[in-house]
C-alpha cells in the first residue's frame, strides 16, 4: 500500500463521510480514523506495529513512509508544532514545487507557531519528490512534510 | 463549560482527565512524545498532537510546543495533571497571557507555595504550627548553635535549595552541629550548586498526613479530609489511605481549618493539598502545599464521593462550587497502592512490554491505569503502571478488598511492586494502623 493509495482512501472516506476504515492487504493492516476536518494528521495506526519502527518514525507519518525511505527518499520532518504554509504570504508563489531542485539551506516552507513565522530549510541538496501536507494544514512535531530525492 | 481541553501530561493521569472531560461533554486534545505514540491517552483523546522526541525535556516540558498544539486545535483550557508543568508558575502565566485557561490555581499562588521557606513563613503568620527552625539560612557555626538551642534536639540541617534527601543531616546533640553543617553544606553545594542550609526541628518518626482542599473563584473553600501517606520509601509515597487511623474528629477539624487558612492566605483557587507532619502526641506541623491534583486523589474521591477532577474543571470554567463543608461526608475507608514497574526487592526500574494484563474488579475496587496488553512501558518517564484503589465500609473491609485485588492482579512482562504491597498488607503494624514514615525502612530491615 503506497502513499497514492492511502491518499485515495482518505479522499474516498472524506467524500463518503466515512469516519473509520480498516483495510488488510498482503499481511499488512491499516486502520484510518478521521478526526475533524481541521486535524487530518492524527495518526493512522499501523497494526501490527514493529515497535522499533514506530518509535523511530513520527507517529503521524503515513503508513507507506518506511517503504518510501527504503527507496532512498529523505524525509523532511517538522521540528515544531504549528501551521504549515507553502508560500511566504497568502497569494505569493510557493517556496518550492514537486520536481524542484533545492540546495542545503533552501527555504522549503514556513511553519507558523504562536504568531511567529519559522522558515524551514532543506538539510541536504536534493529534488522535491513529494509534498505531503497541504497549505494551512496543522502539523505536529516529527510530521513528514516533504520527501527529497538526494542529488 | 469549555468546549475543548488539552491535557498537558501523559500516563494514567492523562487518562483520568480525559475521562472527566468525557463525562462533562468536553472534547479532548492529547499531546504526546514519539515514545508515547501508542499510549492509551492518545487513543482515548478526540485529537492528538505529537510534541517532540521521547525525553520529557524535549516534549512534555516544551511549553512553546504545547501552546502551539493548543493554538492549532482551538483549545480553551489546559489541564496540567501532576508533575511536568503542573507546578510551573511560568507555564500558568503563559497560558493566561495566551487567553487559555490554566486548570489550577493562579500563577502567583503557585509561585508563593513553590518557595518552601516562604510558604512556611506565611503559614506561621496565619497561626498554623510550623516546625521550629531558622527562618533564613544560617551563616556560621555560632548562629547555628544559638538557633539550635532555641529549636531543641534532635534537629535536621537541610539544604535551602534542594530536597530529595540530599544535603540533609540529622544532629542529636550540640557537639555534632559543626560537622553536620560542614557535611550538609558540602553535599548541598555538590547537588544543587548552593551550599546554603537551614535548621529545623526533627521529628524522629512522624506520620505524613495531608489535607485536600478545594476553593473556587468566589471565595468558597472546603476541605475534604485527610490522606495518610506515611508509607513511603525514599520520600516516594507507595500506599495512601483515608481516613488516617491517627486522626480524631477534633484533630481533623483543626487540621482542615488550618489548611484552608494557609490556602486562602496564598490566594488559592481550585484543588490543592496541604501537607503536615503529625507527631505521636497529636501535634501537627505545616510542611508544604502542593498546588496541583495529586497522584493519590482517588482515595479522597472514594470516601467522599466527590469527583475531584471534574470539580477542578468546573471551577476553572467559572462555575461556583456546589460543595459545602457540611455536605462533605467521609464514608467508609479507602486505600491506594501505587503499582510501579520496578523489581519488588531492589526497586530498580523495569520498563518493557506488558505481555499480560488482568486488573482486579468486583465490589469496592477501582483501577486507574494506562496499561494494556502489548503496551510497552517506555524508560523515559516515571514507573507508575497502575493505581489499585480499594474502598470498604471500614478499614478492615478495605484491607480485605485490597488484599484480594493484589492477589487477583496480573501484570506480566515486567517486574512490579505488587509483591511488596502484598507484604505491607500482611504486616501487623500496618494492620494495626500504627504506621509512620519510617515503617517501610523498618519492614525492609526485618529480613
Amino acid at each position: 500500500m503506497d502513499l497514492k493509495e492511502l491518499k485515495a482512501l482518505l479522499r474516498l472516506m472524506e467524500g463518503n463521510d466515512v469516519e473509520e476504515l480498516e483495510v488488510e492487504e498482503g499481511g499488512r493492516r491499516v486502520r484510518i480514523r478521521r478526526r475533524t476536518a481541521a486535524m487530518p494528521m492524527t495518526a493512522p495506526a499501523v497494526l501490527p506495529a514493529a515497535a522499533g519502527a514506530r518509535s523511530a518514525t513520527a507517529a503521524a507519518a503515513p503508513v507507506a513512509l518506511p517503504a518510501a525511505e527504503g527507496a532512498g527518499l529523505i524525509p523532511v520532518e517538522s521540528p515544531m508544532v504549528g501551521t504549515f504554509y507553502r508560500a511566504p504570504a497568502p497569494g505569493a508563489e510557493p517556496y518550492v514545487k514537486e520536481g524542484n531542485l533545492v540546495e542545503k539551506g533552501t527555504v522549503l516552507c514556513i511553519i507558523e507557531a504562536m504568531k511567529l513565522m519559522n522558515e524551514i530549510e532543506a538539510e541536504v541538496r536534493g529534488r522535491i519528490a513529494k509534498i505531503l501536507v497541504e497549505n494551512a494544514q496543522p502539523v505536529e512535531f516529527g510530521q513528514t512534510l516533504f520527501l527529497l530525492e538526494p542529488a | 463549560m469549555f468546549s475543548k481541553i488539552l491535557i498537558a501530561n501523559r500516563g494514567e493521569i492523562a487518562v483520568r482527565v480525559i475521562r472527566a472531560c468525557r463525562e462533562l461533554g468536553v472534547r479532548t486534545v492529547a499531546v504526546y512524545s514519539q515514545a508515547d505514540a501508542d499510549a492509551l491517552h492518545v487513543q482515548l483523546a478526540d485529537e492528538a498532537v505529537c510534541i517532540g522526541p521521547p525525553p520529557a525535556s524535549q516534549s512534555y516540558l516544551q511549553i512553546a510546543r504545547i501552546m502551539s498544539a493548543a493554538e492549532i486545535t482551538g483549545t480553551e483550557a489546559i489541564h496540567p495533571g501532576y508533575g511536568f508543568l503542573a507546578e510551573n508558575a511560568h507555564f500558568a502565566e503563559v497560558c493566561e497571557a495566551c487567553g487559555i485557561r490554566f486548570i489550577g490555581p493562579p500563577s502567583q499562588s503557585i509561585q508563593l507555595m513553590g518557595d518552601k521557606a516562604a510558604a512556611r513563613r506565611m503559614a506561621a503568620t496565619q497561626g498554623v504550627p510550623v516546625l521550629p527552625g531558622s527562618q533564613e539560612p544560617v551563616h556560621d557555626l555560632e548562629e547555628a548553635q544559638r538557633i539550635a538551642e532555641e529549636i531543641g534536639f534532635p534537629l535536621i540541617i537541610k539544604a535551602s535549595a534542594g530536597g530529595g534527601g540530599k544535603g540533609m543531616r540529622v544532629v542529636s546533640e550540640p557537639e555534632a552541629i559543626e560537622s553536620g553543617l560542614a557535611m550538609a553544606g558540602a553535599e548541598a553545594a555538590a547537588a544543587f550548586g548552593n551550599a546554603a542550609v537551614y535548621l529545623e526541628r526533627f521529628l524522629p518518626d512522624p506520620r505524613h498526613v495531608e489535607i485536600q482542599v478545594v476553593l473556587d473563584a468566589g471565595g468558597r473553600g472546603i476541605h475534604l479530609g485527610e490522606r495518610d501517606c506515611s508509607i513511603q520509601r525514599r520520600h516516594q509515597k507507595l500506599l495512601e489511605e483515608s481516613p488516617s487511623p491517627a486522626l480524631t474528629p477534633v484533630l481533623r477539624g483543626a487540621m482542615g481549618e488550618a489548611a484552608l487558612r494557609v490556602a486562602r492566605a496564598a490566594g488559592y483557587q481550585n484543588a490543592g493539598t496541604v501537607e503536615f507532619l503529625l507527631d505521636g502526641d497529636g501535634h501537627f506541623y505545616f510542611m508544604e502545599m502542593n498546588t496541583r491534583i495529586q497522584v493519590e486523589h482517588p482515595v479522597t474521591e472514594m470516601v467522599t464521593g466527590v469527583d475531584l477532577v471534574k470539580t477542578q474543571i468546573r471551577i476553572a470554567a467559572g462555575e461556583p462550587m456546589q460543595l459545602t463543608q457540611v455536605g462533605v461526608i467521609v464514608q467508609g475507608h479507602s486505600l491506594e497502592c501505587r503499582i510501579n514497574a520496578e523489581d519488588p526487592d531492589r526497586f530498580l526500574p523495569s520498563p518493557g512490554k506488558l505481555s499480560n494484563v488482568r486488573f482486579p474488579g468486583g465490589p469496592g475496587i477501582r483501577v486507574d491505569s494506562h496499561a494494556y496488553v502489548g503496551y510497552v512501558i517506555p524508560p523515559f518517564y516515571d514507573s507508575l503502571v497502575a493505581k489499585l484503589i480499594a474502598h470498604g465500609h471500614d478499614r478492615g473491609e478495605a484491607i480485605g478488598r485490597m488484599q484480594r485485588a493484589l492477589d487477583e492482579a496480573i501484570v506480566e512482562g515486567i517486574q512490579t511492586t505488587i509483591p511488596f504491597h502484598q507484604k505491607i498488607l500482611r504486616h501487623p503494624e500496618f494492620l494495626a494502623g500504627r504506621t509512620s514514615t519510617r515503617f517501610v525502612e523498618r519492614m525492609l530491615s526485618e529480613h
